[in-house]
């Protein structure tokens, strides 16, 4: 069970977020409608649920990708235990079986301390609010029946996600237990072209109902459910076509690294397994840029409601607490995603560096130091950090865009186009949180690499 | 006033080397006492059972692990006591490797792999050096293969390979453990050939670990070990005469 640590994590992490999220929500409901005053509440009221309930979606989807990837990649780190199961007579689907029953444990383990840690960050939040005024002490449920929904969720996507994970164990050929020096050759080779197809159409589909929900947006609110469904199918498509958009983005910043032997095989370790170099971005992407599409459409939100404030003060009087309150909030949950990306990635990089002890072993003896031997890897994570962090910021900015003009373009003023807003603090806060993420996710890693003693090469295993 | 082991035409010196793994009860004592110097320009084969250290010595005269008690010499330079990086930059520039698998860096082709060890120290070949290499190069038929990746060459020319990388940068002394254990016997002499050409024809030093007979009777010289000891030191031999031998250490132990 230990090896599944960071998939627990992940599980907690995503059940977390839609039980707190899902709390959180109840309780905004809560005091809306008892707030004084609030001539619109109903209006308001409605619009924070569909909100919310944009946001659940999200949360479900994003921990259920992250599990997905988790399990891809351990299932690849246990290639050669497989492969030697399979040499003494074990079947694939057998393998495939008990892999998935490590998924729904998991997922079982994942959904109950994401219920506790979900419900504990929730009581926090909404204390440490009460207790500085922020919003009045209202009777707030903590249990709605509804938030039963995220954790079966995270316990059925996580069984999913490790059935899905484990389809390649029966990629697995029992000779691999016999070679040490070919890892992971069937990523590389596996059924590109449907998955390539599947990817194309989806992004197409999903594009045409952005589009759709940016049209119908200029006449109502309604204009989201298209939008966001446009969106998660057309974001789905990116997911699954990963290994085909990421690579040139990776490469385009690998060339920016430099030269230098560290460098140049960071660069090339980067770009070896295309799948596996998706699969550690891909959880970072989600996160910026989900981060990006709340910051880029609430930015744009709140540029609208001042614009509103200020030509109607009487009817947008209180909104602005609200608005302050409800960004907060979400910011804060948002981070929980980020911090599922960034365990999806710390993970995925050690494992990588695991899986090569003989080749930095070699290296060793070939003379590369231990200073080389840092450098290498904290490249290699920044390449794949920086490559993510860029394309998660510009499909951020346009999914925020979209969602803000979908859902607003019919507010104040009529049909209006919403000038995406990048904030800067998004930007600041990204650019931080990547280069603490690059030293985060090559601490383990090149503390592992670092102690491989240069013998393992000659080693005949 | 001590004799540096250059002066008496030694490329690598161990005295009274030990090596023991574990503690207490389960103690393995790997290296005992052991004191040997490799010949500058010869071709040496260290031999013995499975077992009896002949890779733990190559290790620890590589610089690749460090010995228990007991001095050890590359060269002049007495490496006992140099911290990692010294360590690993001496290795770079004045000791090569050939091992029985997995010897070249699979994201890197045959050329990439080949200049390795420049581009880790920071430099290209010189123009002597480049012209030594394009002649090992072709010398081994690895011309066509340049631009191939590891993964798409035979184990015998991947050995090449590695063999070009060990005698590229002119080492002082090239190591190689067990280089023929992967390969059919036919692309194990050609290996071995090439080896002992590079010590004859070029001067190159060579100490390879094997307990293949065969692969021994192409070394100029013979180190027996057994249970950590040197149990015998003899010249020239053929196979059939160091399988004798082999035999009759068996018998005695
Ligand atoms: N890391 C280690 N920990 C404990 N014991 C070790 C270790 N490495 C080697 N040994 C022991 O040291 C002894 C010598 O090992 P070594 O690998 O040098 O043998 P060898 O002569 O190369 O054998 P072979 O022909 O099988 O490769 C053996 O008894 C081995 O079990
Ligand atoms: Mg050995």
């Amino acid at each position: 069970m230990r090896e599944h640590a960071p998939s627990i994590l992940v599980a907690t992490l995503s059940a977390a977020f839609g039980v707190s999220l899902l709390q959180v929500t109840g309780a905004l409901a809560t005091m809306i409608s008892s707030a004084p005053g609030m001539s619109e509440s109903g209006m308001v009221a409605f619009m924070l649920s569909l909100v919310g309930g944009v946001f659940i979606v999200i949360a479900v989807y994003v921990g259920a990708i992250v599990t997905a990837n988790t399990f891809a990649t351990i299932i690849a780190g246990r290639t050669r235990t497989i492969a030697l199961m399979r040499l003494i007579g074990a079947t694939a689907s057998s393998q495939r079986r008990a892999v998935a029953r490590e998924g729904l444990l998991v997922g079982v383990a994942g959904s109950v301390l994401g219920f506790v840690v979900g419900t504990a960050v929730t009581f926090a939040l909404i204390s440490l609010a009460v207790a500085t005024d922020f919003v009045p002490d209202l009777a707030y449920g903590y249990l709605p029946p509804v938030i039963a929904l995220p954790l079966l969720a995270v316990v059925l996507t996580t069984w999913l996600a490790s059935w899905i994970g484990s389809r390649r164990v029966l990629d697995v050929s029992p000779i691999q237990a016999t070679g040490g020096a070919q890892e992971m050759r069937h990523e590389v080779v596996a059924g590109r072209r449907g998955r390539n197809a599947t990817a194309i159409t989806l992004i197409a589909i999903g594009l045409g109902l952005l589009a759709l929900g940016i049209v119908a947006g200029f006449a109502t609110p309604l204009g989201v459910l298209p939008g966001l469904v446009g969106g998660i199918l057309s974001f789905s498509g990116l997911v699954l076509g990963a290994p085909f958009f990421l690579p040139p983005a990776l490469r385009l910043v690998g060339k920016a690294l430099g030269r230098g032997a560290a460098s140049r095989l960071a660069a090339e370790n980067a770009m070896r397994y295309p799948e596996r170099s998706s699969r550690t971005m891909i959880g970072l992407v989600i996160g910026v840029t989900l981060v990006t599409t709340f910051a880029v459409a609430a930015g744009s939100y709140q540029e609208i409601l001042t614009q509103a404030r200020l030509a109607e003060p009487e009817v947008y009087a209180g909104t602005e607490q609200l608005v302050t309150v409800t960004v907060g909030v979400f910011s804060a949950l948002l981070g929980f995603s980020a911090l599922i990306a960034a365990v999806g990635m710390v993970n995925n990089l050690s494992l990588s560096v695991l899986q090569r002890t003989r080749e930095l072993g070699l290296l060793r003896a070939l003379g590369f130091t231990n200073s080389q031997l840092r450098v290498m890897v904290v490249a290699e994570s920044a390449q794949l950090t920086v490559a993510a962090v860029l394309v998660g910021l510009a499909l951020g900015t346009f999914y925020g865009w979209a969602g803000a003009q979908s859902l607003l373009g019919s507010m104040y003023g009529g049909p209006g186009l919403i000038v995406p807003v990048l904030p800067l603090w998004l930007i600041g806060t990204v650019v931080a949180a990547a280069a603490l993420l690059t030293v985060a996710a090559s601490i383990t890693p090149t503390r592992r690499a670092t102690r491989i003693s240069p013998v393992v090469a000659s080693a005949v295993d | 006033m001590e004799i540096s082991p250059g002066d008496i035409g030694l490329v690598a010196r161990v005295t009274q080397l030990t090596k023991s793994y574990g503690g207490g009860s389960t103690m393995v004592t790997a290296l005992d006492d052991v004191s040997v110097g490799i010949r500058r320009g010869q071709f040496t084969a260290i031999m013995g059972p499975s077992g009896s250290g002949k890779s733990t010595l190559m290790h620890i005269m590589a610089g690749l692990d460090a010995s228990t008690s007991g001095r050890v010499w590359i060269g002049d330079t007495e490496i006992t006591s140099l911290g990692d990086t010294e360590l690993t930059k001496l290795r770079r520039r004045r000791v090569g490797f050939v091992f029985q698998s997995f010897n070249l860096v699979p994201t890197l082709d045959v050329e990439g792999n080949i200049l390795l060890p420049f581009e880790l120290d920071g430099r290209v070949p010189t123009a002597e050096e480049r012209v030594w290499i394009d002649h090992l190069i072709d010398t081994l038929g690895l011309r066509p293969r340049l631009r191939h990746r590891p993964h798409e060459l035979s184990g015998g020319q991947q050995q090449r390979v590695a063999i070009v990388r060990a005698l590229g940068s002119r080492p002082d002394l090239v190591f190689a453990d067990e280089p023929t254990g992967n390969l059919d016997s036919r692309t194990g002499r050609e290996v071995l050939t090439l080896l002992a050409t590079a010590a004859s024809a070029y001067g190159q030093s060579i100490a390879m670990v094997t307990h293949d007979p065969v692969a021994a009777s192409f070394a100029e010289r013979i180190v027996f070990l057994a249970d950590g000891r040197i149990v015998e030191d003899r010249g020239r031999s053929t196979a059939a005469e160091i399988s004798q031998f082999m035999l009759g250490m068996e018998g005695v132990l």
